[in-house]
């Protein structure tokens, strides 16, 4: 007690105030600011043209939607349900496992800690390139290559993961511990069996955690692209959609929530197993 | 002496890093066989340095290093591959790879001459294998060859770092601070494993030391370095406080501080 006494007295001594420091200082400045962006906000509002018509006629969509949601039906359309699923299951399987396949000399050959210059560019290029555009885009333009179907899907899939294992591969190997990298090159060791033993054990662990996190972006992003064409529970997603079959649009989406959280549980199991 | 019976020669070498001063400025260091040589200097005076650069893992500037006679300095890549595994290196931090086992990380030493893909199966010559289990019984960790080597106490580890520096079969040993990270009574046990294992096997050794007394009492010869210069090369009994106080480049700091009277 005796020392809090003591605190609170060098507090009054010194009263000094402080108050965090503003972004901005001038009050005018800041009102002005604050008034500008409504405005901009009002305006931009009115020009997205919002028609009470269609919202009404939106909302009575929406509540056939939601009563239908209410009401998922699993029996009508099993076979293609299930079809569906499983087609996704084994896109996003196969693609996981091609996409860790190619990743990890893309990877390797993306860090700067273990290749010449030029070979560290072109890697990053590839990584860079197979990242740039949204798995949508990816998926529309491989439909019209190979046509309707999960091969589109698959290729689609294993763009986007490599270049996401790839580029997060690369940061790990980066990072990892110089020491024993050095002691096997004063063994006399070649730079396969340097990666080999010093950095491969160092980054797989982080490396397997990526995996099954992209295990399951990849069962959900197939889904999505299903809805361009490129197969899977997706392309049943859009025919139960097209046909206003709410319902089983309802015990699709369930299931697809099921199967997200499924993934979650196993990933978490095998990640205890593996690390 | 003849160019052949140094098993280690450093001569007129200079090492910077990058464009900024020399780390090492033009230092001249011969061994003779089976001669442990203490390296002592003030931390940053560029012990470790040296050691790197000995092994080109850091590249000389200028000058030579000869290996049993053989130039290492100019030798292209393959060459100096092979030149490598004859210099035993046992390092500050031990640099063992943590999640691998005692086994794995002492075969490593066998990397130079094991293929790619045996290495990838962990298919190691039988040959090899043995000797390692016989290595792990000479520093005193018979029974831990599958621990992973990051439960390893500190001086577990180091005794791990000097198997898999001696399943090379170096013909010089170079140890970088190899009780940095130790207690008093295990760092004596770390050099002296160190060094009865030289007398064992006829290696020559050139170990970097923070602890002079340590270096005083299992090195017969010592050489400080100061600022990447030799500033003393000479027996450990001429070690007194004029030179420490040389070799350590400050007055204030009294020879019987260093030695820990
Ligand atoms: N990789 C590096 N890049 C740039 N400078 C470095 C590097 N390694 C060491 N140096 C510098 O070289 C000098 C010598 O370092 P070195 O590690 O050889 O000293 P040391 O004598 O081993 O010191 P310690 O006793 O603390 O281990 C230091 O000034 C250090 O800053
Ligand atoms: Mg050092």
């Amino acid at each position: 007690m005796k020392l809090w006494g003591v605190t609170r007295s060098l507090v009054t001594e010194s009263a000094r105030p402080w108050r965090p420091p503003r972004m901005i200082e001038s009050a005018t400045h800041r009102w002005l600011i604050i008034g500008g962006l409504a405005l901009y906000g009002l305006l931009a509002l009115v020009t997205v043209d919002i028609d009470p018509a269609r919202i009404a006629e939106g909302l009575s969509r929406a509540s056939a939607f939601f009563a239908g949601w209410l009401r998922p039906d699993f029996v009508t359309r099993w076979t293609d349900i299930r079809a569906g699923l499983l087609e996704s299951l084994a896109m996003t399987a196969v693609a996981t496992a091609v996409a860790l396949l190619l990743s990890i000399p893309l990877g390797l050959a993306a860090a700067r800690n273990l290749v010449p210059g030029p070979v560290y560019t072109a890697a990053r290029g590839v990584l860079a390139v197979s990242r740039s555009f949204h798995e949508i885009l990816v998926a529309i333009l491989f439909v019209a290559m190979f046509g309707f179907g999960p091969f589109a899907g698959v290729v689609t899939l294993v763009v986007g993961s490599v270049g996401f294992l790839g580029k997060l591969l690369a940061e790990a190997v980066e990072e990892v511990d110089p020491a024993p990298l050095e002691a096997l090159t004063a063994a006399g060791a070649s730079w396969g069996s340097r990666v080999v033993f010093g950095v491969l054990p160092q980054v797989m662990p982080r490396v397997l955690g990526l995996a099954l996190y992209r295990l399951d972006i990849n069962f959900r992003e197939s889904a999505v692209i299903g809805l361009v064409g490129a197969g899977g529970i997706g392309a049943t997603l859009t025919t139960a959609f097209s046909r206003y079959e709410f319902e089983s649009v309802s015990a699709i989406l369930i299931l697809i929530i099921g199967m997200v959280f499924g993934a979650e549980v196993v990933s978490g199991r095998l990640r205890q197993r593996l690390l | 002496m003849s160019e052949a019976q140094h098993p280690l020669r450093i001569q007129e070498l200079v090492v910077r890093y990058g464009w900024g001063e020399s780390v090492i400025s033009g230092v001249s260091i011969a061994l003779d066989p089976k001669e442990i040589v203490g390296l002592i200097g003030a931390s940053g005076a560029g012990k470790s340095t040296l050691l790197r650069a000995v092994q080109r893992l850091v590249e000389p500037e200028s000058g030579q290093i000869f290996l049993n006679g053989v130039e290492l300095t100019g030798l292209p890549p393959r060459e100096l591959r092979g030149a490598r595994r004859r210099l035993g290196m046992i390092f500050q931090e031990h640099a063992l790879i943590g999640r691998l086992s005692v086994m794995e990380n002492v075969l490593a030493g066998t990397l130079g001459r094991t293929g790619f893909w045996r290495s990838v199966r962990r298919r190691f010559d039988p040959e090899d294998v043995q000797e390692a289990f016989g290595l792990l019984e000479r520093v005193g960790l018979t029974g831990f060859e599958d621990s992973r080597c990051d439960e390893l106490s500190g001086g577990e580890k180091q005794r791990v770092g000097i198997a898999r520096a001696l399943i090379q079969h170096p013909d010089v040993l170079l140890v970088d601070e190899p009780t940095a990270s130790l207690d008093p009574a295990t760092s004596v046990r770390i050099m002296s494993l160190i060094t009865e294992i030289c007398l064992e096997r006829g290696l020559a050794a050139l170990i970097n030391l923070h602890d002079v007394p340590l270096a005083r009492r299992f090195c017969p010869r010592i050489v400080g370095l100061l600022d990447g210069q030799v500033v003393f090369d000479g027996p450990a009994s001429a070690l007194d406080d004029a030179v420490l106080q040389r070799v350590y480049g400050d007055e204030a700091v009294g020879g019987d501080e260093i030695l820990g009277h």
